[in-house]
């Protein structure tokens, strides 16, 4: 678990990604944010579950403001921990992006029927990845307007 | 039924026999009464005669009384004693014969009464004369007692003699009636006897006259039957008693059933029928039908001589005499399996076919067979007919000729018939194969017999198996290619993006700051790269095409030809390309694959231009046939016929990438959906000439 930033005040995203290649694409693009991100990132989506039921090591892991998803993980797959969170009463009020290398009308199609809040394709370039973790930044951390909910 | 004449006979011989038996029974009733009015009257006789010779006595015992009082002679006293003796006989008597009647013997004791009296008086009278003498004795007689006993004793006899004679009269008067009555019975008996004897034997003559007229005319047209019917020895004719007894017999009979003329002659007809249908009691069923109507048709199942069985088309016929009668019946019959006109026709259509034919009855028994089901079965014909079906058709075919609880045979035939039944059959070494059988029933009045078709049906067999089984493989090999264009989407791009985002990352950071050969090198990953990832989408695109299975809607041409252009819209301007189309017309397909066809060849019409300005021309065969055969003309560079099979490969270029971008995947693409369609793609060009791609789609069934 890594975090970056330290600002108490920060937004918490929780990265959900198995390929540190992109995590670190990920943390490069955010770090150019216009809003102080704190990205916590957990490897598989067992570790996803943990960190937002506060299990374990994670019993003082603060609730995320916005959950990025990749959909191909190792032990628990990106779908389930979906389903998980949106069947949560507690946890379904948080945004989900799937952020996946899957253009699959299948992947896209179930990923909205399980209540996904939107649906991003991994762009190949570099380029492109920065722009759509721009965007993300822009809207869902800028625009967009998060519920501040900070019951345990 | 009418009676026999011997039936009539009896019944005439009874009632005369009966007449004269009641005529005897009258008159021997008639003598015993006639008798017994004798005796009657033989006893009338007697009482008057008995009481005659009292009354006699009593006169006799008043004189001799008389006598002796007058004269005192003892020979009057004599008299007087036997005439009381004589009287008392006399009374004795006739009480003992009127004993049967009150009147008489009441009359009987006033006689006594009166005889005592006078007996009384007379011995008074003899005691005066013998004690007081003469005068006193004629003293006594004179006051005239005894002489008015008499009288009143004599008025009582003439009284039983006066009853005597009335009941004599009634007697005879009654018998004068029975002697009549017994003579009228007797009189109108023996004419009843006379009559009945009369008409019997009025019937009888008649009968037998009549029988010997028929008789005659039978035995005259069977003579000339006799010689016509000898000659035919197709059929076998001949003639029954109402009874079913064989009278005649021809040649023809005896070489189909097998008898000599005195082997069956007097023989009951059922002996041609198999012993399930006599237990049925079908003889008599078919004579009582042929009586009831005159004749009757039918196919059926008969045995020879030899306990062998055929199959006999049989007509019945009634005989009757003029007056209507049941004289006795024909048949003429021949064997099926053996005629000479139907049969070989049959036999010839049965040979003609390309199936095994066997016909079966419906006890299971092969009748007929063809030459295929010799071959097909490895049986001599002689070896099956007449055999069970099971031998060959182990299981299915024997069961769906019998009738169930809920169906008749019939209808058990009936939702049969026409229907291909796989089922298995046995050859003559054992070995069991796949058959298939259609049934058909044969044209039978009673629809017993069914046709089979029997078809060996090994090779289909093997070919479904192995039909089922590449299927089975095509599908397995298809899901792996799904599962691959999946594994390639997703695990073959993730390690690509990386090695592109961090050269790219490398290239923004380090520009300039590394030589120009890193430059250069890093130049060439990302190239590599991007073309890495081009061909990927395109396999994955390809992998895609024509798998989608959308449902097949009418679709305007137009409107996906539409849809084309308005992604090419920017290609389009750029290169200032002019696309033109005829009327297209409607058809049922896939909108979205059909528009993709026509992206991608317009797109390569656009895209291998020649100097000129691209003009593209859309249009539709008119002279399809089954097919709408659409086109794509350009005027660009054109294409070596000898690259015509090799364009529609995938990554297949005809150029270097230096000239034109690509990864020559849009022909394969189309290729594949246009034949996912059940159509088919191909060109037509010369290079510098332009070039024009033609696809055909199936038409769609007009409805």
């Amino acid at each position: 678990m890594e975090l970056i930033g330290s600002n108490a005040a920060a937004i918490h995203v929780l990265l959900v990604e198995d390929s540190p290649g992109d995590v670190r694409l990920t943390k490069e693009a955010f770090k150019d944010a216009k809003v102080h991100v704190n990205l916590h990132v957990a490897a598989d989506g067992t570790a996803a579950i943990a960190f937002l039921e506060r299990h374990g090591k994670h019993s003082n892991a603060p609730r995320p403001d916005l959950i990025l998803l990749d959909l191909n993980l190792p032990k628990k797959a990106g779908r389930e921990v979906l389903a998980e969170i949106k069947e949560s009463p507690t946890l379904r009020s948080i945004p989900v992006v799937i952020l996946t290398t899957s253009a699959a009308e299948a992947d896209i199609l179930q990923s909205y029927q399980l209540h996904a809040n939107c649906y991003i394709t991994k762009p190949v370039g570099l380029d492109g990845f920065l722009k759509v973790v721009r965007s993300i930044d822009d809207f869902w951390l800028s625009v967009v307007k998060l519920p501040r909910e900070s019951h345990s | 039924m009418k009676p026999s004449l011997n039936r009539k006979v009896q019944l005439a011989l009874g009632s005369v026999i009966l007449t004269f038996l009641v005529g005897g029974a009258i008159s021997y009733r008639s003598t015993i009464v006639a008798s017994e009015s004798d005796r009657l009257v033989r006893h009338t006789h007697e009482v008057l005669e008995r009481l005659q010779d009292l009354l006699s006595a009593m006169r006799s015992i008043e004189s001799s009384y008389r006598g002796f009082a007058l004269t005192g002679k003892e020979s009057y006293l004599e008299s007087y004693r036997s005439s009381i003796l004589s009287a008392q006989q006399n009374e004795v008597a006739v009480g003992q014969l009127t004993m049967d009647n009150l009147k008489q013997q009441r009359q009987q004791q006033a006689l006594e009464r009166l005889a005592a009296q006078q007996i009384q008086f007379g011995e008074m009278a003899i005691r005066l004369r013998q004690t007081r003498g003469l005068d006193e004795a004629a003293n006594a007689i004179r006051s005239g007692s005894g002489e008015r006993i008499m009288d009143e004793f004599q008025g009582e006899v003439r009284e039983m003699q006066n009853e005597e004679l009335r009941l004599l009269a009634v007697r005879d008067k009654d018998a004068a009636r029975r002697s009549r009555q017994t003579k009228t019975a007797l009189f109108v008996l023996t004419l009843l006897g006379l009559l009945i004897a009369a008409i019997a034997s009025w019937i009888v003559h008649r009968e037998i006259y009549g029988h010997g007229l028929a008789r005659e005319a039978l035995r005259d047209s069977e003579e000339r039957y006799r010689v016509l019917l000898d000659e035919i020895e197709g059929y076998a004719i001949f003639m029954m008693d109402p009874l079913g007894q064989i009278v005649t017999w021809n040649a023809g009979a005896e070489r189909i059933k097998g008898y000599r003329a005195d082997q069956i002659i007097g023989r009951n007809f059922s002996c041609f029928f198999p012993p399930e249908d006599i237990e049925q009691g079908r003889p008599e069923e078919i004579l009582r039908m042929t009586a009831a109507r005159g004749r009757h048709e039918e196919q059926g199942m008969r045995v020879r001589k030899d306990g062998s069985r055929f199959l006999a088309s049989v007509r019945f016929t009634a005989l009757r005499d003029a007056a209507g009668n049941l004289r006795g019946f024909s048949e003429s019959s021949h064997d099926l399996s053996e005629s000479k006109e139907s049969g070989a026709k049959y036999r010839g259509l049965l040979e003609a076919a390309p199936d095994a034919m066997v016909v079966v009855n419906q006890t299971g028994e092969i009748v007929l067979l063809n030459l295929q089901a010799e071959k097909l079965f490895g049986y001599h014909r002689d070896e099956l007919i007449r055999q069970k079906v099971k031998n060959i058709i182990p299981e299915g075919f024997a069961e769906r000729l019998i009738a169930d609880g809920t169906r008749t045979a019939a209808e058990a035939l009936a939702q049969q018939i026409g229907t291909g039944i796989e089922l298995t059959g046995r050859r003559k070494d054992g070995s069991e194969f796949p058959i298939e059988i259609m049934l058909s029933p044969l044209s039978n009045s009673e629809g017993i017999l069914v046709t089979a078709a029997i078809r060996d049906i090994t090779e289909r067999k093997r070919s479904e198996y192995l039909l089922v089984r590449t299927a089975a493989e095509l599908k397995r090999s298809n899901d792996e290619l799904q599962q691959f264009a999946y594994v390639a989407s997703h695990d073959l791009q993730e390690p690509l993006r990386m090695v592109a985002s961090y050269t790219q990352l490398l290239a923004q950071r380090y520009q300039g700051r590394l030589d120009s050969d890193a430059d250069e090198f890093i130049a060439f990953v990302t190239d590599g790269c991007n073309r890495m990832q081009g061909l990927i989408q395109d396999l994955l695109t390809y992998s895609r095409a024509g798998t989608n299975e959308r449902e097949l809607r009418e679709i305007s041409c137009e409107h996906a030809l539409k849809d084309a252009l308005a992604n090419l819209r920017a290609t389009i301007k750029e290169s200032g390309a002019v696309v033109t189309h005829d009327s297209l017309p409607t058809i049922t397909t896939d909108q979205t694959q059909l528009s993709q066809v026509f992206q991608n060849l317009v797109g390569n019409a656009i895209k291998y231009r020649s100097a000129d300005a691209p003009r593209i021309h859309v249009s539709v065969a008119k002279n399809g046939g089954k097919e709408q055969i659409f086109s794509v003309r350009d005027n660009g560079l054109g294409i070596d016929p000898q690259y015509f099979e090799r364009i529609f490969i995938l990554f297949q270029r005809l150029h270097g990438r230096v000239e034109f971008k690509g990864t020559g995947i849009g022909l394969a693409i189309c290729k594949k959906i246009v034949e996912r369609l059940g159509g088919r793609i191909w060109v037509e060009s010369q290079p510098k000439e332009g070039s024009t791609f033609y696809f055909a789609l199936p038409k769609t069934e007009e409805r």
